[in-house]
């Protein structure tokens, strides 16, 4: 998770919620230029804004943190749900190379489990 | 307008300090050096804690003299230029302190800072390097799981200063199942909590007076109410790059005191040599080299006080850290370098001053991420 990509997250809540940069920032108590360098990842955030920010917006700060494929609703996820993010948290981890080695490696599961079926 | 007047108290620090460095820190660096990392004489920290200076930058109301980031920075480059390896005990104080200072609870606070500030010293360590990471966070193995009420931490930190004399170690490690930014927590463990031990003591080249070792967490248990920043995703990770952001602007101070004592060395040397019945000052080739070395050193030290000054005002500070840190570490390697080449052989003779200061100015460009790293940073944030 970089600071663009949460600046990109916080400019996706601000503008879900009808904000202007000028109404967050003033809510938020910062400057609207460095709102706006938040947002494009010009500026480094830290813990104190995003609480800021996400208070402001009502969302969990967990929302603008998690990587993409972890829930971004602030859910708790357990069991199976839990193992499976997981999973697709290592995969998002891999390369390009690497991850068609996974796919490979599925089709193979795939294939033997209706070669097994067929049998 | 910029003002680079330094206000009257700053004065007054700087001279204070200067008398102590020159009276009790100087005349002792070379011994505290040689004796390195593997025994850490308290006398130092000892004499530092009779004038709260070890960490400079704890909030008055816990005790500390609440130093702000510049008035730190000229403290630290007055205290490098006696040994960078003292500055280096006090700047792992203050990272040490930093995400306490930043987002700690009142209790949290009220338990651990006070203890920096005390007139019976004490030390703390920042963990956060692993064998396997280093500037690469999302790589850290280190992992607490919850248990009840309670976190059980099991890890390897490497590198860790202060970690032989540490009060309490400021430690970053991930919640399991994930590894990665958002998992990353920010814990502070006692130093006496069982199962945390010292491992492998790190025996450096320069900045020995700063002991250094691995230490090991073998299902350490600590309370839920020693998390900084709370289990909230990322709180780890943006307190770990907020306190680096400060800390790098501090290598800075560190670098420029270490270059302006080596410096003075050479200048005095050329002022001083005679060869073919004249100083060798007068030789162009040595007063436009040390008219460089200055000219390096007053870049070094502006870029290092506007980072701090950016850092006060609570303005954007990141480049302007990174650029600070790459910038004077490097000046530090070009000025000590020239200053042993200036002083001739006298120069290149082991356990000398000159001798010091070249390797102590070799860590800076490694310590607080790598000046690629820097560069890096910088580069992201244009």
């Amino acid at each position: 998770m970089s600071f663009k990509e949460i600046g990109s997250k916080i400019q996706q809540a601000r503008e879900a919620k009808g904000y202007s940069q000028k109404q967050l920032a003033r809510q938020v108590g910062c400057s609207q230029s460095a709102l706006s360098n938040y947002e494009k990842g010009k500026r480094r955030l830290y813990l104190s804004q995003l609480e800021a920010i996400a208070q402001a917006l009502n969302m969990p700060i967990d929302y603008f943190m998690e990587p993409k494929t972890a829930p971004a609703n602030g859910l708790v996820v357990e069991g199976e749900d839990k193992e499976m993010l997981r999973l697709l948290n290592e995969i998002y981890a891999l390369t390009s190379e690497e991850r068609r080695d996974v796919m490979d490696y599925i089709m193979f599961i795939r294939w033997r489990r209706y070669k097994g079926g067929n049998q | 307008m910029i003002s680079l007047d330094l206000t009257r108290e700053q004065k007054r620090i700087v001279e204070k300090t200067r008398a102590l460095v020159r009276e009790e820190i100087t005349p002792k660096s070379l011994e505290i050096d040689a004796n390195g990392d593997d025994q850490f004489d308290w006398s130092i920290a000892n004499l530092l804690s009779k004038h709260n200076l070890l960490c400079p930058t704890i909030p008055k109301e816990y005790g500390g003299l609440g130093m702000n980031h510049l008035t730190t920075a000229l403290l630290i480059e007055e205290i490098s230029m006696g040994c960078a390896g003292v500055a280096t005990v006090m700047n792992a104080n203050i990272h040490a302190a930093s995400p306490i200072v930043l987002a700690g609870t009142k209790h949290q606070k009220e338990s651990f800072l006070p203890l920096l500030a005390s007139t019976t010293p004490a030390l703390a360590a920042f963990a956060l390097t692993e064998p396997g990471a280093g500037s690469d966070v999302e790589s850290i193995t280190s992992s607490a799981e919850a248990d009840g009420e309670e976190y059980v931490i099991t890890g390897t930190k490497d590198y860790v200063l202060n970690a032989s004399a540490a009060s309490f170690f400021a430690t970053f490690v991930c919640i399991p199942p994930f590894h990665n930014r958002a998992s990353l927590r920010a814990f502070i463990i006692p130093a006496s909590t069982p199962g945390l031990s010292l491992g492998r003591v790190r025996n450096k080249v320069g900045i020995r007076y700063a002991n250094t070792s691995e230490i090991l967490l073998d299902r350490v248990r600590v309370s839920a109410d020693n998390m900084v920043g709370g289990n909230r995703s990322g709180s780890g990770y943006l307190l770990l790059t907020q306190t680096l952001d400060r800390g790098r602007a501090l290598v800075g101070a560190v670098a420029v005191g270490i270059a302006q004592a080596s410096f003075n060395l050479a200048l005095n040397h050329a002022r001083t040599r005679i060869q073919f019945g004249k100083p060798i000052m007068k030789n162009q080739a040595v007063s436009f080299a040390l008219a460089e070395m200055a000219t390096k050193i007053e870049l070094a030290r502006l870029m290092t006080w506007k980072a701090c000054w950016l850092i006060d005002q609570d303005q954007d500070h990141t480049t302007a850290s990174s650029m600070a840190k790459w910038y004077a570490s490097e000046a530090a390697l070009e000025v000590t370098s020239k200053a042993v080449e200036i002083l001739g052989a006298g120069g290149y003779m082991a356990n000398t001053y000159a001798d010091k200061y070249s390797r102590d100015a070799r860590v800076l460009a490694t310590v607080e991420g790598t000046n690629n790293i820097q560069k890096a940073i910088i580069a992201s944030l244009l």
